[in-house]
């Protein structure tokens, strides 16, 4: 079995006063081997974050299963599912999402202090994941003293420190300029060889173009995905040009 | 068309807003009402026509100007918040093409239509109200009840007028506001301030040390007529710690705990003591304002009701019998008893003459001097004792030396003394020693007894006093009329007291007493004796009720305005630390905080938030207690208990209705942070 399993993946959206229904997602099935870097691309409106807040267990579906681990996301209740969420998965979010009440250290210390984790843990983590990201020096700051870059390399330190199965990234560059994106980019190039599984929904297909698969999901269903296999970044950011013409023109399948 | 374009823009706008702008018309409303109903008692004949009215109108006319002055500073106050929540919608007007110009336009007509609804709402239930409120005053301090309704034209344009031009300031702050900003500041205006605050330390000490320096004064202060001075002295200095304090030290303090690495640390504190800290400073102005106002509400609520409650205490205390009179005695001549013959005689006539008895009479003759105590000696030679403290007035005293058959006779007792020795009675005071002696002359051996007829004399008296009962009053003070005062006389003064029960009904004493007095002046005319007065005792009591009466009723006046607008400044605190706090949630959320450790949170914060300002003032109360006892002396309030009762339940209802405002407000609070988990 796979590490993540996601088996038709249905999502309904009704409006307010019933009436008109909405399908954000139709039918979306794949699954993730663990070490993994998987981009998701799409048109706005395509369901990309519709299936990422379900990945997340922020949202539920319709129909479908998602399987992380072996546990049925769905089976979870509800009164742990934030814990759940806050010891196995990691987020990185386009705005950032850093509260501008802590500093840096408190923004990477908060999934750790709610999970009552004793301090000194908390530091020894903390200092390890600061030095790789290179943060060490802006930890005392307040997100508004610090860069975007800073910011998201922050929120990545925050997703990390719980040693999740998985990272969730929602449009991580979007906020950034593109030297920051690089850098981020590159990032979590060295973070997922060291091991762990991404899962990065984006529209760049420079930060595409990094992951070693990409899906790309039109209409609530994946429609195509690219193995990166032996390509180097520019073939394969070629190939999801490519790819990303052909849905565009609504060309028929290869 | 168009010239309806402004005046519906500003009505949406109001409309998009009414959570803000709800409360704020509310408010001006009720200010208006107050301001009306109070201008109109301080004016109505009906008030005028009581017993004392005019004095009650002189405290209800202080009570307009306060009203006035409060309402300006907090509607500025409110006001200032309402447009800060609509700068992003008038920075986005500008963007789109509206200049500054049409923006005060908007500004304008929003503020026309919030003093129009304000005035009429404020004016018609002014009106409504205000016979229920003269009534009320009425029933306070007693009198006749009349049931006509009337409406004070003179009092609705001072109302209309003052508050016009209240609106017209804030309509020019407004537009200071707005004038100043470009487009894009207005828009960003919300996420500025968005540093973290640090906390000064040296205004947290200082704030500290102003408290501590008005608590201390409340707790020392002995004399009431230093107590009075000091007492706003006193006033300020908590006014000044409480604001340093709640700004800065509240700041400090949250960094300081931040420091505790395994208290901060812990998910029940994480995140309310960061977002405490962080808030702190700008919400420190209001905690502290809802602190300060508490306070008021408390001291005036306590103290007002105690006065009024313990009135008839004092009125007896001051007031041994129906009627009380006293007159000077020529020279030192105590022995002379022709003239109390004569007085006494004429009185009885008098009282005959009327149709009455004279009942329960009492009498005495005393000698009375002042001077200083220090240890177990007095000295009244002011020439030489005159190096008290003037602000506490420590050490000085007034003596009274009675003899010992009147006290005998009026007491009922058969006590027996010998030369040299006397009874003594303290009043207001404590003497340790059991020998006094008189300007390093004679002294007297005491004996010390509990209770004592005679302090009415006493009662009104700022200084404490002594009352000597001895054998032979001019052995007893032998060398002490020789010494003349600052104006040359002798420093000895005699009196004889004569007071009595008639049966006479209440209603008719005044008018007693009144004739009373002409028989005796014609009496005493051309003669080295004085009238000192004749005082009845209904009289004194009416006119008391009047004036504690008078200061009860403005002092709920002014708590319910003070009241209005604590619970306006809690309502607008939750309401604008929701919106704050609403994005914050959903990324807590995200990142992986239970509900219920986002309750816990919230409700942590909210506890802290809402009783910091209530115990501080609880605080603020115990130290005042002291300080506001020795004032209420002047009154002639000495029952402790009934101010301890008075500030107990004013505390207690207010903690209620406080617990009250809470929940409601919280449930605001709760709405619009959990608003965002659904969206």
């Amino acid at each position: 079995m796979s590490f993540i399993e996601v088996s038709g993946l249905k999502k309904t959206y009704s409006t307010r006063f019933g009436g008109n229904k909405v399908e954000a997602l139709r039918n979306v099935t794949f699954s993730v081997e663990e070490g993994e870097f998987i981009a998701i691309m799409g048109e706005s409106g395509s369901g990309k974050t519709t299936l990422l807040n379900i990945l997340a267990a922020l949202d539920k579906p319709t129909g479908g299963t998602v399987l992380l681990g072996g546990v049925d996301l769905s089976r979870i209740k509800e009164s742990s599912i934030a814990a759940f969420r806050r010891d196995n998965l990691g987020f990185v979010f386009q705005e950032f999402n850093l509260l501008d009440t802590f500093s840096v250290e408190d923004n990477i210390y908060l999934p750790l202090v709610l999970a009552a984790k004793p301090y000194k843990e908390m530091q020894s983590k903390l200092m390890n994941i600061a030095q790789r990201l290179g943060i060490a020096g802006i930890l005392k700051k307040y997100p508004y003293e610090i860069s975007g870059g800073q910011k998201q390399r922050a929120a990545v330190a925050r997703a990390m420190i719980t040693d999740p199965m998985v990272i969730l990234a929602d449009e991580p560059t979007g906020a950034l300029d593109s030297r920051s994106s690089d850098d981020l980019l590159g990032l979590f190039r060295d973070v997922n060889c060291s091991g762990l599984t991404i899962i990065m929904v984006t529209h760049s297909i420079k930060a595409a173009s990094v992951a070693s698969r990409v899906l790309f999901i039109r209409d609530g269903a994946v429609y195509h995905q690219l193995y990166r296999g032996s390509d180097t970044d520019e073939q394969m950011y070629q190939r999801i040009t490519d790819s990303l013409t052909l849905l565009a023109t609504g060309g028929d399948r290869q | 068309m168009k010239t309806m374009f402004y005046p519906k823009l500003a009505l949406d706008g109001m409309g998009k807003n009414s959570k803000l702008y709800l409360p704020y018309i509310l408010t001006c409303s009720g200010m208006v009402l107050m301001h009306y109903i109070v201008a109109f008692i301080s004016e109505a004949d009906t008030i005028a026509s009581l017993r004392g009215g005019d004095t009650i109108q002189a405290f209800l006319s202080l009570g307009v100007f306060v009203i006035e002055a409060f309402s300006l500073l907090f509607l500025i106050y409110t006001n200032s918040f309402l447009i800060r929540r609509r700068k992003k919608e008038f920075g986005l007007y500008n963007m789109l093409g509206m200049g500054k110009k049409n923006l005060a336009l908007i500004l304008l007509w929003e503020n026309v239509i919030t003093a129009a609804i304000a005035l009429i709402a404020g004016i018609s239930f002014g009106i409504l109200f205000s016979k229920l409120a003269e009534l009320g005053l009425i029933y306070t301090v007693g009198g006749d009840v009349n049931y006509m309704f009337t409406v004070s034209p003179d009092s609705i344009i001072m109302t209309v007028r003052n508050y016009l031009v209240i609106f017209a300031v804030l309509f020019l702050n407004d537009l200071r506001q707005i004038g100043s900003a470009t487009a894009i500041n207005l828009i960003k205006s919300e996420n500025v301030g968005e540093k973290p605050p640090k906390g000064n330390v040296l205004y947290g000490v200082l704030g500290v040390v102003f408290l501590a320096a008005a608590y201390c004064i409340a707790v020392t202060v002995e004399n009431p007529v230093a107590a009075i001075t000091l007492f706003l002295v006193a006033v300020l200095l908590v006014i000044g710690g409480t604001y340093l304090l709640m700004i800065s030290g509240s700041v400090t303090l949250c960094r300081m705990l931040q420091k505790n690495k395994s208290f901060y640390y812990n998910p029940k504190h994480f995140v309310s003591v960061s977002s405490m800290a962080y808030r702190m400073k700008r919400n420190g102005a209001g905690l502290a304002s809802i602190c300060i106002l508490a306070t008021m509400v408390l001291v005036m609520v306590s103290s007002t009701t105690s006065l009024y409650a313990g009135l008839e205490d004092a009125i007896a205390e001051q007031y041994p019998r129906q009627i009380n009179t006293a007159f000077k005695i020529d020279g030192s001549d105590l022995d002379s008893s022709d003239k109390i013959d004569e007085i006494r005689s004429e009185i009885i006539d008098y009282s005959g003459e009327n149709g009455t008895a004279t009942e329960n009479c009492s009498e005495y003759k005393y000698a009375y001097t002042a001077g200083m105590i220090e240890k177990d000696v007095a000295e009244t030679d002011q020439s030489k004792s005159l190096t008290y403290n003037e602000l506490t007035m420590k050490g000085l005293y007034e003596f009274f030396f009675i003899p010992l058959e009147d006290y005998n006779a009026v007491m009922g007792t058969r006590a027996e003394l010998s030369d040299g020795e006397a009874l003594v009675y303290c009043y207001r005071g404590s003497y340790p020693y059991d020998t006094i002696t008189f300007n390093g002359g004679r002294t007297l051996k005491l004996e010390k007894i509990n209770a004592l007829y005679f302090t009415g004399l006493s009662a009104t008296s700022i200084i404490p006093s002594m009352y000597f009962i001895v054998p032979d009053v001019n052995r007893a003070i032998e060398g002490l009329p020789q010494i003349a005062n600052i104006a040359g006389d002798s420093s000895v003064t005699y009196y004889w007291d004569f007071c009595f029960d008639t049966d006479l009904p209440d209603d008719r004493q005044h008018e007693f007493a009144s004739g009373l007095i002409n028989r005796l002046s014609d009496l005493v005319e051309n003669d080295t004796w004085q009238l000192q007065y004749v005082e009845s005792r209904e009289y004194q009591k009416e006119y008391n009720i009047a004036m504690n009466g008078g200061l009860l009723y403005l002092g709920i006046v002014l708590s319910i305005v003070f009241l209005f607008a604590t619970v306006l400044i809690i309502y607008y605190k939750q309401l604008s630390e929701g919106y704050e706090d609403r994005s914050r949630f959903e990324i807590m959320q995200k990142v992986g905080i239970t509900k219920k450790e986002i309750r816990q949170s919230i409700n942590s914060q909210l506890l802290t938030v809402f009783f910091l300002p209530l115990g501080l003032a609880a605080v603020h109360m115990c130290f005042a207690f002291p300080i506001i006892k020795r004032m209420l002396m002047l009154f002639s309030l000495r029952n402790d208990f009934v101010f301890l009762m008075a500030t107990g339940i004013s505390l207690g209802v207010f903690s209620l209705f406080y617990v009250a405002v809470y929940k409601i407000t919280s449930n605001a609070y709760y709405n619009i942070v959990s608003g965002a988990k659904e969206d």
